[in-house]
C-alpha cells in the first residue's frame, strides 16, 4: 500500500511539474543554407536544449529558411505568423533581408529577437517598434572597433591603406565614412571597388601596387578571400597586412597556406577564455561533434538562453510580459556580459552588445587566433605579415 | 610601360580560362545548335569533383583533370540523351527554357548536397609567381593558360585532322547533308555535347584552384562565355580565342587604368557585346 501511495505521489508530482512548465513555440527565420545561418541555427538549438533541460520552460522551434533574400524571407515570416501562429521570432541575420522584414514584422507585431543585421538602415527601420531586441552590435560599433585596430597599426608604423570594396550595399555603404575616419587617423587611403565573385583582381591589385600600401583592406564576401590572397602575391603587392572583412570566411581557408597572417574581425572564437565560452564550446562539441569558428553560433545560443530566462521570469507566454522580462535580463555570455540598453543613437530601445565584443584575429598556423585588443589576445599580431 | 606590360600579361592569362569555358559553349551551340544555359553548372560540377577528390584523397586538382573531364563527359552525354535529344526538334525557346531549368535544378541540387559554403582547396603553388624582370606571372593562371592552349589545340587538331572531327564540322555546317552521306548525326551531337561538358568540367577544376568551389561558381564564367561566343559569332570555334583575349584585355585595361574601374567590369562586358553585334550588323549591311 505504501508503494502505491509513493507511485501516486510521484505521478502527481510529475503532473504538477508538467502543468507548471511554460511551453512556447518560437519561430526561427534564418538563411540555413549559409555558413553563418547554419551556425546560428545550431546555436539556437543548443540553447533551447539547455533551456528545456531546466524543466521550467519548454521551447518548441519552428524553423524556416529565409533564403538570404527578401523575396523568400517575407513569405517565410508570413507563414510563421499566419500558419504557425508564433508570437516570438528569432532571426534577421542579413541586413538587407531584415530591412525587408521590418514592414511585415510591424504588421504582425511579434517579439522579434534579431541575431544580426548590423546596418544602421535596419536600426532606422525598427526605430518605432518596441518589440525589437537587437543583440548584434550596430555598424557604427563595428567601425569603432575596426578603427581602434587601425589606430594601433598606425602606431606600429602603417601609413597607407588600400581599400578594396565590393560595389554592392555591403561593401560600399560605409566606404566614405571609413575613408574619412582613416584619413583623420593620419592614413593615406586609396579605395577601389570590385565585383564580388568575379575572381579577377590582378588588374586592380596591379594598379594598387603603385600605391605601395602598408595595409590591403578588403570588404567583400567569402568567395573573394582566396583570389585576393593569391593574386596579391601573384602581382607582388606585398603589403604589411592583409585585413579582410567578409561576413564569413570560406570553408577550409584556414588550412590554405595563403591564409597565414591574414587578419580579420570577429565577435568570438572558440579560444576565447571565459567560462561561458568554454562551456559553450564543450556543449557544441558534444552535440555536433565539432567546434565552430562562426560567432553566429554563440549568438544564437545567447538569444535562446536569454529568451529562456525571460520566459521563466514571466511565467507566461504573453509576448509583452516576456519582452518586459527580457529587457531586465543580465547574464554572462561567451561574448561577455549581456544586458539591454537603448542604442547609441537612441533609435531603438533594446540593444544587447556593442563594440566591446569585437576582437581582431589573425590566421596563424592553420587557425584563427585573437591578436587585438591586447587584453584579449592569445598571440602577438604578426606585423608585418609574410605575404 | 611596366604597368601596361603587366596589365597585358594579366589580360592574356585571364583569357586562357575564358577561352576554355567559351569553347565548350561554342561547341554546344555550333554543333548541336542548342544554347546551353547549364554550361556554368557543368563547370561547377567540375570544381566540386576536384574539391571532393582533394579533401578525400589529397589529390592535387590538376591531377584530377582527366577524371573530371570523364565525369563531365558522362554527365553531358546523359544530359544529351535524357533531355536535349527529345527537344532538338522543338522551338528554340523551349530548348532554352529546358537548359535554363536544368541550370536552376543543378544549382539547387548542389545547394542541397553541399550547402552554400564557399570551399577552397590548398595547394603549394596557389600563390606562386614567376618573375621576368619586374613583371610577374602567377603560376596557377599560367598553368591554366598553358592547359587551355593545349586542350584547345588538341580540340582544333581533332576537328581538323580526324574523320570524326570532320564529321563534327560537317554536322555543324549542315544538319541534313551529313546524314544523307551516312554520318550518324545523333552520335555526333552526343559526342559534341559530351565534349562541351568535359571542357566545362576541366575549366571548373582550374577554377577550384584559382577561386573556389560553390554552387554558384560557374555563373560569372557562363556570362563571360556567352559574351565571347557572341563576339566570335555563334558557333564559330575559331573566333573563340581572339574574342576571349579581347574581353580579358578590355577588362584588365579598364580595371587598371580607369579609377574605380573594378566596378565597371560588367559594363565592359556589355559594351564589348554591344560593339561586336553592332560591328557585325554594319558589316552585313
Amino acid at each position: 500500500m505504501k508503494k502505491v501511495w509513493m507511485v501516486l505521489l510521484a505521478v502527481l508530482g510529475l503532473a504538477g511539474l508538467a502543468l507548471a512548465q511554460t511551453t512556447v513555440r518560437v519561430g526561427v527565420l534564418l538563411p540555413i543554407s549559409t555558413v553563418a545561418g547554419k551556425a546560428a541555427l545550431n546555436g539556437v538549438q543548443l540553447g533551447v536544449d539547455q533551456v528545456n533541460a531546466g524543466g521550467k520552460v519548454k521551447i518548441e522551434l519552428v524553423v524556416v529558411d529565409d533564403g538570404n533574400t527578401p523575396a523568400t524571407a517575407v513569405p517565410a515570416l508570413t507563414k510563421l505568423m499566419t500558419v504557425d501562429r508564433v508570437d516570438i521570432v528569432i532571426g534577421g541575420l542579413a541586413s538587407g533581408v531584415t530591412f525587408a522584414l521590418s514592414g511585415p514584422v510591424k504588421q504582425y507585431q511579434p517579439l522579434f529577437l534579431c541575431i544580426g543585421a548590423a546596418s544602421s538602415v535596419v536600426e532606422q527601420a525598427f526605430s518605432d517598434y518596441n518589440r525589437f531586441f537587437h543583440y548584434h552590435p550596430w555598424d557604427y560599433h563595428n567601425v569603432a572597433a575596426a578603427l581602434e585596430f587601425f589606430k594601433y597599426l598606425y602606431d606600429s608604423g602603417a601609413r597607407r591603406v588600400a581599400i578594396l570594396y565590393e560595389d554592392g550595399p555591403f561593401g560600399s555603404a560605409g566606404i566614405q565614412t571609413y575613408r574619412q575616419q582613416l584619413e583623420r587617423q593620419g592614413y593615406t587611403v586609396q579605395a577601389e571597388p570590385f565585383k564580388s565573385g568575379s575572381g579577377s583582381f590582378t588588374a586592380i591589385l596591379t594598379r594598387l601596387k603603385g600605391f605601395r600600401p602598408d595595409i590591403l583592406y578588403w570588404i567583400g564576401y567569402d568567395v573573394d578571400a582566396l583570389p585576393i590572397a593569391a593574386q596579391a602575391r601573384q602581382v607582388g603587392l606585398e603589403p604589411k597586412l592583409i585585413y579582410g572583412a567578409p561576413p564569413a570566411w570560406p570553408t577550409g581557408f584556414e588550412k590554405n597556406k595563403l591564409s597565414n597572417d591574414i587578419a580579420g574581425m570577429t565577435a568570438w572564437l572558440p579560444s576565447v577564455a571565459n567560462n561561458e565560452s568554454r562551456r559553450f564550446v564543450n556543449l557544441y562539441r558534444r552535440k555536433f561533434g565539432e567546434v565552430t569558428d562562426e560567432y553566429m553560433a554563440p549568438m544564437g545560443y545567447v538569444i535562446a538562453l536569454s529568451l529562456g530566462k525571460a520566459l521563466e521570469a514571466a511565467g507566461s507566454t504573453d509576448k509583452d510580459r516576456v519582452a518586459a522580462e527580457l529587457a531586465k535580463v543580465q547574464m554572462d555570455t561567451p561574448f561577455g556580459p549581456l544586458s539591454f540598453k537603448p542604442s547609441d543613437t537612441g533609435r531603438t530601445r533594446y540593444q544587447g552588445f556593442n563594440q566591446s565584443i569585437w576582437l581582431q584575429f589573425q590566421y596563424l598556423e592553420g587557425s584563427r587566433r585573437p591578436v587585438f585588443p591586447p587584453s584579449r589576445s592569445a598571440r602577438p599580431l604578426r606585423f608585418p605579415g609574410n605575404y | 610601360m611596366e604597368l601596361l606590360l603587366q596589365t597585358l600579361i594579366n589580360g592574356i592569362l585571364a583569357a586562357g580560362i575564358y577561352a576554355l569555358v567559351a569553347s565548350g559553349l561554342a561547341l554546344a551551340v555550333g554543333v548541336v545548335g542548342i544554347v546551353n544555359f547549364a554550361h556554368g553548372e557543368f563547370t561547377m560540377i567540375g570544381a566540386f569533383v576536384a574539391y571532393l577528390l582533394f579533401v578525400s584523397t589529397g589529390l592535387d586538382p590538376f591531377l584530377s583533370l582527366g577524371l573530371a573531364a570523364l565525369v563531365l563527359f558522362l554527365v553531358g552525354a546523359i544530359t544529351y540523351l535524357g533531355l536535349i535529344q527529345p527537344v532538338l526538334a522543338a522551338p528554340e525557346l523551349n530548348q532554352m527554357l529546358l537548359t535554363f531549368g536544368l541550370s536552376v535544378a543543378l544549382q539547387n541540387i548542389a545547394l542541397l548536397v553541399f550547402g552554400a559554403d564557399t570551399r577552397v582547396v590548398s595547394t603549394s603553388y596557389q600563390g606562386a609567381t614567376l618573375s621576368l624582370g619586374s613583371l610577374s606571372f602567377g603560376v596557377p593562371p599560367l598553368l591554366a593558360f598553358g592547359l587551355s592552349v593545349g586542350i584547345l589545340g588538341a580540340l582544333y587538331g581533332f576537328l581538323d585532322r580526324t574523320r570524326l572531327g570532320l564529321a563534327v564540322r560537317a554536322v555543324a555546317q549542315n544538319r541534313l547533308a551529313p546524314g544523307l552521306l551516312g554520318i550518324e548525326t545523333q552520335q555526333v551531337y552526343l559526342l559534341a555535347f559530351g565534349l562541351s561538358a568535359a571542357l566545362a568540367g576541366v575549366a571548373g577544376v582550374m577554377l577550384s584552384v584559382m577561386l573556389y568551389a560553390s554552387p554558384t561558381v560557374g555563373f560569372a564564367y557562363t556570362l563571360k562565355a556567352f559574351a565571347i561566343i557572341v563576339m566570335a559569332g555563334l558557333g564559330n570555334l575559331r573566333g573563340v580565342v581572339p574574342a576571349a583575349v579581347i574581353l580579358a584585355m578590355a577588362e584588365a585595361l579598364v580595371s587598371t587604368y580607369v579609377p574605380g574601374g573594378g566596378g565597371w567590369v560588367e559594363a565592359v562586358f556589355f559594351l564589348v557585346i554591344f560593339v561586336a553585334l553592332t560591328w557585325r550588323s554594319w558589316r552585313a549591311a
